[in-house]
């Protein structure tokens, strides 16, 4: 009885309270095209005189951008502002993040060149240098527009609204996406701020892919034969799966279309950028088959140290620094739909690249005895590499155990790689981005906590990606699926091509190029002129045959 | 060999998708992917890195 008293007087109080404020300030509604009264803005005469080093006075009413100077600021006035400033905080987040994923190449360059001979060193360098160029061609001719061609509308970015066009079939009563058709030449209505940011974005991704292809099948692809092949993956592989999975495309329709959870789920490229990029490096690296010296006559594997170690860890850390562009900039912008989590995104980035350097060099130093440098940076990418799909949808433990089993991951794929299937990848970049790409891919489907909620759906189903440790088994089958995709088509594509080109090109340098180096036959230039250099570091009799030789 | 590898790359790829159309049944179709995947994987490491294997330069 007593209680009921109490709430009695608390409501009336309440409602009293109301009554006052609202007899004493009646809110009138305003029109958006009528001026608002009342706006006080700093002077700017006295901003002239004395400057404003307290930054008090910069970022007012001022620099409103007013569609009539006569009437005042209206409410129209104040929301356009409000929704430019949200863009233009987008846009400039998003470039700042391709800036820093594109510096990436330069990562790859010196990890690469340093995991190789001195005597090749021109050549690695040189390819990764022209993947830029030639890739970013390819990608422009019409790359882009399969991948993101029917991408609108990108909220983050205002919209994108010119990439409306995406082709699909009919199969069994569910549309398919296959690819995009706007933004070839990003010419036409494609000409467009949005787009153009959008492009530059999903172009440096893109390099991320090819680059990774020059290190499994660095010294001795045939420079002719990288370059074509370079091309045909910015052109067509790359975009096909982004598509697919980043561009309305079938798989990320999964969950519309078959109720798998949110179909298939990437955040930032575990599966389109690393698992696409490593996998064209095995399809290429089977058919180029192992260095001369890698492999004895009986089978056993030679290790074939790298030249320089500060080259690898400085790279390492120049692709760690990298990926924070990388993960969290494909949110594409830090304002509204839950991009506020790019902190999140950040620090699990940082932490699954931290546990997978750590769990690498522990494998490392308890299989081997010693703390092996290069395995601990590959370590270091493999957690990153793994991190990058799920880094938007998973918490911080989580995040150090994707990056844990990652660095493991790495160890027992090399030795596999080197070992077992006999495909030789001077670099281990099958094993970082193609083992632990895929690794990637289906952690989403494991360990996503129903958390994240940028803009309340992903892939049009409503809701937060949910793995299977948190209740939706459907989600892990849509990875798998897209592991399948991965496995299945893209690995088929990138084999069939670099064929036609081993047939009409011819993907490996002959013998004696290989064992003097491709520096000067491949390029015309050492890259250490000063240096004494090593033509042949193997024994003909035990590694290879002399006719082998002559004949190859 | 290289087609009957291809052929069971792909082969490997319509396992997976056809488990969708196959049965609704979440389990069913995690296994259907995972035959699929293993298809795929067979046709790469197994079929067609052995047709290389066979002939690489350190055989020769």
């Amino acid at each position: 009885m007593q209680q009921k008293i109490w709430t009695r007087g608390v409501l009336l109080i309440a409602l009293g309270a109301i009554g006052l404020f609202a007899g004493a300030a009646p809110v009138r509604a305003l029109s958006a095209d009528e001026a608002i009264s009342g706006l006080t803005a700093p002077n700017t005469q006295e901003m002239t005189d004395k400057g404003d080093p307290g930054a008090e006075k910069y970022g007012s009413a001022n620099d409103v951008t007013m569609t009539d100077a006569k009437k005042g600021i209206t409410l129209g006035d104040l929301a356009n502002q409000a929704g430019q400033n949200k863009v233009a905080i987008n846009f400039v987040w998003t470039l700042i993040a391709g800036f820093l994923v594109m510096f990436m190449q330069a990562g790859f360059a010196l990890v690469e060149t340093g995991l190789i001979r001195a005597k090749n060193a021109n050549h690695t360098m040189m390819m990764n240098f022209m993947v830029y160029g030639l890739g970013l061609f390819a990608y422009w001719v019409c790359g882009f527009a399969i991948q993101m061609g029917g991408s609108a509308p990108i909220a983050n970015l205002g919209g994108a609204y010119p990439l409306n066009h995406e082709f699909a079939v009919n199969l069994f009563g569910k549309p398919w996406g296959l690819f995009g058709t706007k933004g070839f030449f990003l010419s036409g209505a494609t000409y467009d701020v949005a787009v153009m940011v959008l492009f530059l974005f999903q172009m440096v991704f893109m390099d991320t892919a090819t680059t990774i292809v020059t290190g499994a099948n660095a010294e001795r692809w045939k420079y002719s034969a990288f370059a074509v092949s370079t091309i045909f993956l910015g052109a067509l592989t790359y975009p096909l799966f982004g598509n697919w999975a980043w561009g309305c495309g079938w798989l990320s329709q999964l969950g519309a279309n078959f109720g798998l959870g949110h179909g298939y789920c990437d955040f930032a490229g575990s599966g389109v950028v690393h698992a696409v990029g490593g996998l064209t490096a095995l399809a290429v690296a089977m058919q180029l088959g192992p260095r001369i010296g890698k492999y004895n006559r009986n089978g056993s594997p030679n290790a074939i140290p790298g030249h320089d170690l500060v080259f690898v860890l400085t790279g390492c850390f120049i692709l760690a620094f990298g990926w924070f562009g990388f993960n969290p900039g494909s949110t594409l912008g830090a304002s509204g739909n839950g991009c506020l989590r790019i902190g999140s995104i950040a620090v699990n980035t940082m932490l699954a690249g931290c546990t997978g350097s750590f769990s690498a060099l522990l494998y490392m130093w308890i299989r081997y005895g010693k703390p092996d440098a290069s395995m601990a940076g590959n370590g270091l990418l493999a957690g990153l590499v793994a991190i990058t799909a799920p880094s938007g949808f998973v918490n911080t433990l989580a995040a150090c155990i994707i990056g844990w089993v990652a660095g493991i991951l790495v160890c027992l794929s090399v030795e596999f790689f080197d070992r077992v299937a006999k495909v030789d990848d001077p670099v281990g970049a099958i094993s970082v981005h193609g083992t632990n790409g895929l690794w990637g891919v289906l952690s989403v489907g494991l360990f996503a906590d129903g958390r994240s909620n940028y803009g309340g759906s992903w892939n049009g189903v409503p809701g937060s990606v949910t793995g299977l440790f948190y209740g939706d088994a459907g989600q892990l089958v849509a990875q798998l699926i897209g592991i399948a995709t991965l496995v299945g088509i893209i690995f088929t594509l990138s084999f069939l091509f670099n064929w036609i080109v081993d047939v009409v090109v011819g993907q490996r340098v002959g013998a004696k190029a290989e064992l003097a180096g491709l520096d000067i036959p491949e390029m015309g230039a050492l890259c250490y002129p000063d240096f004494q250099l090593k033509a042949s570091d193997y024994n003909v009799g035990a590694n290879i045959s002399a006719p082998a030789i002559a004949k190859h | 060999m290289r087609p009957i590898g291809v052929l069971c790359l792909v082969a490997g790829w319509a396992v997976a998708v056809g488990g969708l159309f196959i049965t609704s049944a979440t389990t069913g179709r995690t296994l259907i992917a995972c035959l699929g995947i293993g298809i795929s994987l067979f046709g790469s490491l197994g079929i067609l890195n052995g047709y290389y294997l066979e002939r690489a330069i350190w055989k020769k």
